[in-house]
């Protein structure tokens, strides 16, 4: 298994995961834009933001394919079922935990359950499977992981 | 000063029916949630956990089971209640033959210490004598709908029902016991005494029992966050108390995890007591997007405009180019209306929760979301490329769409018409998207559409939409009816704001649709039974369409009646019954106090031109 073909996986997951939710979005499935969460985390400036969302989504997927790839190292296979399983697992836990609860806390603009009267909140928080971005979301998010775990686990095969 | 009769019980004798007349409610709230507090001293209504919940307090809608939680004097006592000066802390003074107390309440903010995440604080304070108090806490989750257990927990009083539960903490307050729905306590106030009855509560997590010296620390911070937020605002021009009361209410109405503001914080109190006329209100209307930026803008909220913007752009794109009227406070397309079995206020039923007019068609709300862009690109606010986008092919939407017949800005639940409001708010999108794209906010490739459109569509209202026999726009094309909400097209632009047909209109709508200073919305059918009440935001309408047309004279005369009509601390109903004065719909109502707040400062600008 090599390092590097877990680092191209991980940007053309990345790129393939940003697509769908992209696609998704257009096609009214969802509210949900990662790049655009990510980026106001930064600034207000809603153009900038995207430009810095996108980029920090795709260092955020390229960091995640090392884990899978520890992940892969420590189980001795990368089989693109099992990248879909880890796939599914990363998708579940970003949306009931990483986008639900950790991005609320850490992003200073948007609001929390917790939000009160002394705070304006400029992005409404995701809510449980990101269902306040649409019903569909967490149907969307999980397949776009899923694409994900697979892609990276097929560029480990193929660098065999 | 209210005065209310006296009775040895809980229960004031104005109540009929265990139900308070609904000009008898205060409102207190922290930006997430609303209680609805009764002038003897009763919460009668409170979502939990967020405005848009089922309610743990619904008296309001069931008197006998849908839960309260009450602090009172045991004994006859007369009542004077006011807000704490900048502050939506409501004061509530008791007086006895044998002294007085003051009840405080509030929601507390979150502050620098660790807290519940909601908190109800209710602080008794002795003033003068002794007085004798009961408080009486009997919650009812999920609308009175969920089994609620009482326990307690390392000896707090505690209610819980699945993944909600509520702490009792009372401090001073006499010995918390419970029975077998209810947890209460007796005590006595003496001059100086102070006692505390927090309720502390808990949405899917743990319980935080907080000590007596937190309450006092959140409740200090409460009362200088509140003054802090009121002192930032600028407003100088007549009506000055009524204009930041109304600020605050539009601050309750704000749901803070989002920015959307709620139309009202309750469901289904009835526009005809024991009618059907029965809607959930605690939905953010595009409708009423225009006056919310314009109220918010006016009244120097530029961070609450900046919120409600991004809000109504990001909760308009699941359903883009199409807009919904209404959206949910998160920001979600779906609010399926049901009923719930449940009383209702003074046996108005059905008792309704979600909103079936969410998915009608409603043409005005076009017209509302690009003035709400303009005003707020206007202000300065940052529209980027996307939303420029965007809200061009809304404008190319409105092309193809403002033909159709729809529901109108009233949601009739009668067949679909060609309402001349809704043909202005169509000239209106039309009209801003092309300035916006002058502005070059807006993609131009389609300017020269977007003017022959509009063109198209004024003059279908000047040819269709007025009649000559009745000397005013109509209700509909072709129609004879008048409507009040024609006037909205004064005062968003619509020409010719001193022309003839304009100052004939609004003497039409006056004569015809009002009563004193009150308004009906409306004559002719609607596809619903029964009547209904004044419109107070249609009077609001009239005083200022009265300034628009240069008439300041008449408009501030009736201003000056108008700012009357709210009850002891400041809040409007929707409705008001002009026979009897009586509130009805749903409170405290957003689009009744934007009404103010827009006719005040347009009265003050078009005096001082």
């Amino acid at each position: 298994m090599s390092i590097w073909a877990a680092l191209a996986g991980g940007f053309a997951g990345t790129l393939v995961l940003t697509t769908v939710l992209r696609a998704s979005t257009e096609l009214h499935l969802t509210r949900m834009d990662l790049p655009f969460l990510l980026g106001t985390a930064v600034t207000a400036d809603r153009t900038r933001a995207k430009a810095i969302g996108y980029a920090v989504h795709f260092v955020l997927g390229i960091v995640f394919a090392l884990g899978y790839y520890a992940l892969f190292l420590a189980l001795g296979r990368h089989d693109w079922w099992l990248g879909a399983v880890f796939g599914a697992a990363h998708g579940v836990f970003a949306g009931t935990v990483l986008v639900n609860v950790l991005l609320p806390l850490v992003h200073p603009r948007m609001g929390t359950p917790l939000s009160d009267a002394t705070t304006v909140a400029l992005l409404e928080p995701p809510g449980f499977l990101a269902r306040n971005y649409g019903p569909r979301t967490a149907s969307v998010g999980l397949a776009a992981h899923i694409l994900y775990g697979t892609i990276v686990a097929v560029f480990l095969t193929l660098a065999r | 000063m209210a005065i209310i009769a006296l009775h040895p019980t809980l229960e004031s004798s104005r109540r009929s029916d265990g139900y308070a007349p609904l000009a008898a409610y205060a409102v207190i709230g922290d930006g997430r949630t609303v209680a609805v507090v009764a002038d003897d001293g009763s919460i009668d209504w409170l979502a939990w956990p967020d405005l848009d919940s089922p309610s743990v307090f619904g008296a309001l809608l069931d008197s006998e089971d849908g839960g309260q939680c009450t602090v009172a004097p045991t004994v006859p006592f007369r009542v004077r209640r006011r807000y704490l000066p900048g502050t939506t802390v409501l004061e509530t003074t008791f007086s006895t033959a044998t002294g007085t107390a003051r009840l405080l309440d509030a929601m507390s903010m979150y502050g620098p210490v660790l807290g519940p995440s909601r908190e109800l604080q209710r602080r008794v304070e002795g003033v003068s004598g002794r007085v004798p108090m009961q408080w009486v806490v009997r919650p009812r989750f999920g609308s009175g709908q969920r089994p609620t257990r009482l326990g307690r927990r390392a000896g707090i009083p505690v209610a819980t029902a699945g993944g909600d539960a509520v702490a009792v903490r009372a401090f001073e307050a006499g010995t918390a016991r419970i029975d077998e729905d209810r947890i209460w306590g007796t005590f006595e106030t003496a001059p100086r005494s102070s006692a505390v009855i927090a309720l502390c509560g808990s949405h899917q997590e743990p319980l935080v029992f907080p000590t007596r010296q937190d309450l006092d620390l959140r409740f200090t911070h409460t009362l200088a966050s509140w003054r802090s937020w009121l002192d930032n605002r600028s407003y100088a021009g007549p009506w000055r108390t009524a204009v930041m009361g109304s600020a605050l209410v539009l601050k309750l109405l704000v749901f803070a995890p989002s920015g959307a503001v709620a139309a009202a914080a309750t469901t289904s109190l009835p526009e005809q007591v024991g009618g059907e006329r029965n809607w959930d209100y605690r939905f953010c209307w595009v409708r009423d997007a225009a006056f919310t930026m314009s109220a918010l803008l006016r009244l120097g909220c530029a961070a609450e405009a900046e919120a409600f913007f991004w809000w109504l752009v990001q909760a308009t794109q699941l359903t883009h180019p199409r807009l919904q009227p209404l959206y949910r406070l998160d920001g979600g397309a779906h609010a399926r209306e049901r009923t719930l079995p449940v009383p209702g206020y003074r046996g108005s039923r059905p008792v309704r929760v979600g909103n079936a007019a969410a998915l009608q068609l409603q043409l005005d709300t076009y017209g509302e979301l690009l003035q709400t862009a303009w005003l707020y690109a206007e202000a300065g606010g940052c529209i980027d490329r996307d939303i420029g986008h965007r809200l061009a092919e809304i404008a190319d939407l409105v092309c193809r769409l403002w033909r159709q017949p729809d529901a109108g800005i009233w949601e009739v639940r009668s067949s679909p018409a060609h309402f001349t409001h809704s043909k202005m708010m169509c000239w209106l999108a039309l009209d801003r998207a092309v300035r916006l794209a002058d502005h070059g906010v807006l993609p131009g490739r389609h300017r020269a559409r977007w003017a022959e459109q509009a063109a198209a569509c004024r003059d279908f209202i000047e040819t269709r939409c007025y009649s000559t026999t009745r000397a005013s726009y109509t209700r509909t094309a072709d129609g004879e009816e008048l409507d009040a909400s024609v006037l909205l097209g004064l005062l968003f632009g619509y020409p010719d704001p001193h022309g003839p047909r304009w100052r004939a209109t609004v003497d039409s709508v006056r004569r015809e649709l009002g009563h004193g200073p009150y308004l009906y919305r409306y004559t002719g059918q609607d596809g619903l039974s029964g009547s209904e009440g004044a419109f107070l935001a249609c009077s609001f309408w009239l005083a200022e369409a009265l300034a628009r047309i240069g008439r300041t004279d008449e408009a501030t005369d009736l201003m000056d009646q108008l700012v009357l009509l709210a009850n002891d601390v400041g809040i409007y109903a929707e409705e008001i019954d002009p026979d009897s004065g009586a509130f009805l719909g749903n409170l405290p109502q957003a689009l009744s106090h934007l009404a103010l707040i827009s006719a005040a400062t347009a009265i003050s600008q078009e005096a001082h031109r």
